[in-house]
């Protein structure tokens, strides 16, 4: 019985381990192989060594402006979106009236925001002739060039993540409703006012929701591509270039898949880099229950 | 009983034709009315020959993204409607497509030997052209009407256009547009007229212009912005990523020229408020010109994928759309003037042809210019010319570093498409 109870169970999620090694590591492992290699999707690759490499690291000028982009783009996002996120979840932890109304109306970004539509409907909203400017225009104010100023291009990219922030806002509250009651009260007592509060009851608990949002907010930043292909296709002056656009005009557009390959293996470097300093740096900061320094 | 349904399958493959009854897919981009009539047309070709075509069909941006990764994993559909300067990237030895010359089928004579020599690969008949294609000027009329101009014969009369619609209209009118694709060209055709060279030599892959030729040509681009012939490039990109027939200005008339595809027409024109009316041009001259210039090439081609499992059923339809009293009444003219000898003599005998049609292919056959490199139209080539177009345009670079920066990436894009 054990061992039919055995082979039963790897029956049971053969078809996510199938899917598994199909779909995501064969064409990790695929990917790490190509990169080596010289290929253009309609003929056989073939081996170049560490050439893609070489050419990326010392003489590839869209390489160094994409990545510098990237870089900016995801360490402006996922702080804002983050501390947008927990100050909306700490304002739904209140006993409003109707707060499952409000709860869900803010959720709703995250189902529509990465969709192709929203990005069409943030290129009309931000347009020279759209929402954002008439708005501002009965303010008194000038139009701005949200999409041809390379200043704002990249903010105008980056507002459309920060509006997905309803999936991290929802951890965030149940993180917050988890915070035992009792320690409010005590500090109420003790005199402490909502910021300290706040600042010293409140955000410590919540750290380790914190750092798991960090990481996923960070990883998916890094991916980002709906965006800026479809608001700005990349400009201007590949000022919203970010690397995933970059990796799919070399493999879908110039058919050097080779060459994608590698700037993705130094992208998943980068997330994989950051992930571990984020990690080493959360023994100072995250602190979990039960932990002698909490 | 038994006997009857025996007849019943017999007489519906006799009727089918010689292939039998097969699922089939076709792929192609463009826009509303090419999108419509193409889906009519496979209804009733697939009805006409007992197949059934299953349409996919998208707008031009990301088309050629999604036909190579189909190509890629062999999961292409069986009818392709493939754009000529693809026609060496997907075959460059001839072998991407099926020989279209193989199908008994297929009514090649409605083609001259010119005409199907562009669609060869390596002597291989990969595509059979659609139509003939150029860029023309067209302009708004109604605008040009309203400003009190004649429509522009030179490019010197397009510069005195600019300061006459700023001072008439206002400033959101402007006699022209060109930014990105459209501004590359222009400087193209603008150099070529001055050089009587193409940029790209057809037969040694070389770029054939002088960094001054370049430079000169690119300078001036930058006179057309500073009369107010075409808005600066971060004005147009203000609006968004959009292409000029999504532009409202341009749908409202405030945009009143462009330089497009004579077989754009109804993708341009049909998104137009009511009352504006387009008008193509020959295309605009310069003094002491050493040729015309004109950007001509066979439009898109259909092809046959290698890997259908019915290619001949593939092959029928293809006849049917492009050959056939049926088929081509239901395409109409949504891919411009055919170029098959029975769809134009059928079209322009039932009055479907508009004139403004027939006047634009008559200006584009018409027109003299050096042989245009396939490769002009290669996704490198293309953004070599537009990103250091882009920096000029911004003021980030010079004429002279721009023209510099082209011809280094132009050429170096081309070392690498012949390793």
């Amino acid at each position: 019985m054990g061992g039919e109870s055995k082979w039963m169970g790897l029956w049971y999620v053969s078809p996510y381990v199938i899917g598994l090694l199909l779909f995501t590591a064969f064409p990790f492992l695929a990917s790490f192989y190509l990169s080596f290699t010289d290929y253009d999707l309609l003929n056989k690759p073939e081996w170049v060594g560490t050439a893609n490499y070489e050419k990326l690291f010392t003489r590839d000028r869209t390489f160094d402006k994409s990545l510098k982009v990237t870089l900016i783009y995801v360490f402006t996002t996922v702080p804002l979106k983050l501390a947008f996120a927990l100050f909306i979840a700490v304002v739904l932890n209140y006993r409003l009236k109707a707060i499952n109304l409000f709860r869900t109306a803010y959720y709703v970004p995250s189902i529509l925001g990465g969709s192709v539509a929203i990005a069409v409907l943030w290129r009309y909203i931000f347009a020279d002739t759209g929402l954002v400017n008439m708005m501002l225009g009965s303010l008194g104010m000038e139009p701005i060039n949200w999409f041809g100023d390379p200043e704002n291009a990249l903010f105008t990219i980056t507002l459309l993540r920060c509006w997905q922030f309803g999936s991290a806002m929802v951890i965030f509250l149940a993180a917050l409703q988890s915070v035992d009651k009792s320690l409010y009260e005590a500090a109420a007592i003790d005199g402490a006012g909502p910021w300290k509060i706040f600042r010293h009851i409140t955000l410590p608990l919540i750290t380790p929701v914190i750092f798991f949002n960090l990481i996923m907010q960070t990883v998916q930043a890094f991916q980002e591509f709906n965006g800026p292909y479809i608001i700005t296709d990349g400009g201007p002056m590949k000022s919203t270039y970010l690397l995933p656009l970059y990796i799919y005009d070399k493999a879908f557009k110039s058919f050097d898949m080779g060459y994608a390959s590698a700037i993705a293996w130094v992208l998943f470097a980068i997330i994989m880099v950051l992930t571990l300093i984020a990690f080493w740096s959360s023994k100072k900061w995250v602190y979990y229950a039960g932990d002698k320094r909490s | 009983m038994k006997t009857a349904l025996m007849g019943l399958a017999l007489a519906t493959t006799a009727l089918a034709g010689a292939a039998q009854a097969a699922e089939l897919r076709m792929s192609w981009w463009g826009g509303d009315s090419r999108h419509l009539a193409t889906q009519e047309a496979l209804k009733v070709c697939g009805e006409k020959h007992g197949h059934v075509i299953k349409p996919e069909f998208t707008g031009w941006q990301g088309h050629f993204e999604k036909v190579a990764t189909q190509i890629a994993g062999r999961t292409e559909a069986d009818i392709m409607q493939i754009n000529w300067p693809w026609l060496p990237i997907f075959s460059a030895r001839g072998d991407g497509f099926a020989d279209l010359e193989q199908f008994d089928d297929l009514d090649l004579t409605n083609w001259t030997a010119e005409q199907l020599e562009a669609g060869r690969r390596n002597g291989v008949l990969n595509g059979l052209p659609v139509s003939t294609t150029g860029r023309l000027f067209v302009f708004n009329k109604t605008t040009y009407d309203k400003a009190g101009l004649p429509l522009p014969k030179t490019w010197d009369d397009l510069l005195a256009a600019g300061p006459v619609f700023q001072e008439k209209l206002g400033d959101a009118y402007y006699p022209f547009e060109g930014i990105a694709l459209d501004g590359t060209l222009l400087v193209t055709l603008y150099g070529t007229q001055k050089t009587g060279k193409p940029l790209i030599d057809p037969e040694t892959n070389e770029v054939l212009w002088t960094l001054e030729e370049l430079a000169d040509a690119i300078t001036f681009y930058q006179s057309l912005v500073d009369n107010h012939v075409i808005q600066p490039w971060p004005d147009v990109l203000a609006a968004g990523n959009l292409p000029i027939h999504e532009n409202p200005k341009w749908t409202k008339g405030e945009i009143a020229g462009s330089y497009q595809w004579d077989s754009t027409y109804f993708k341009i024109s049909d998104p137009m408020e009511e009352g504006q009316e387009l008008e193509y041009t020959g295309i605009i001259d310069q003094a002491d010109e050493l040729t015309e210039g004109v950007y001509r090439k066979a439009s898109m081609v259909f092809s046959i994928s290698k890997n259908s499992e019915n290619p001949e059923a593939a092959a029928e339809i293809v006849n049917c759309l492009l050959n056939e009293p049926e088929g081509i009444a239901a395409m109409g003219s949504a891919r411009g003037v055919p170029a098959s000898k029975a769809a134009l003599t059928q079209l322009t005998d039932e009055g479907v042809l508009k004139p403004g049609q027939i006047a634009a292919q008559e200006l584009v056959i018409g027109a003299e210019g050096p042989a245009i490199h396939p490769y002009m139209e290669h996704p490198d080539v293309r953004s070599a010319m537009e990103d250091n177009l882009e920096l000029f345009a911004y003021g980030e670079i010079d004429a002279e570093t721009a023209a510099d920066e082209m011809i280094y990436a132009i050429q170096e894009a081309l070392d690498d498409i012949k390793s």
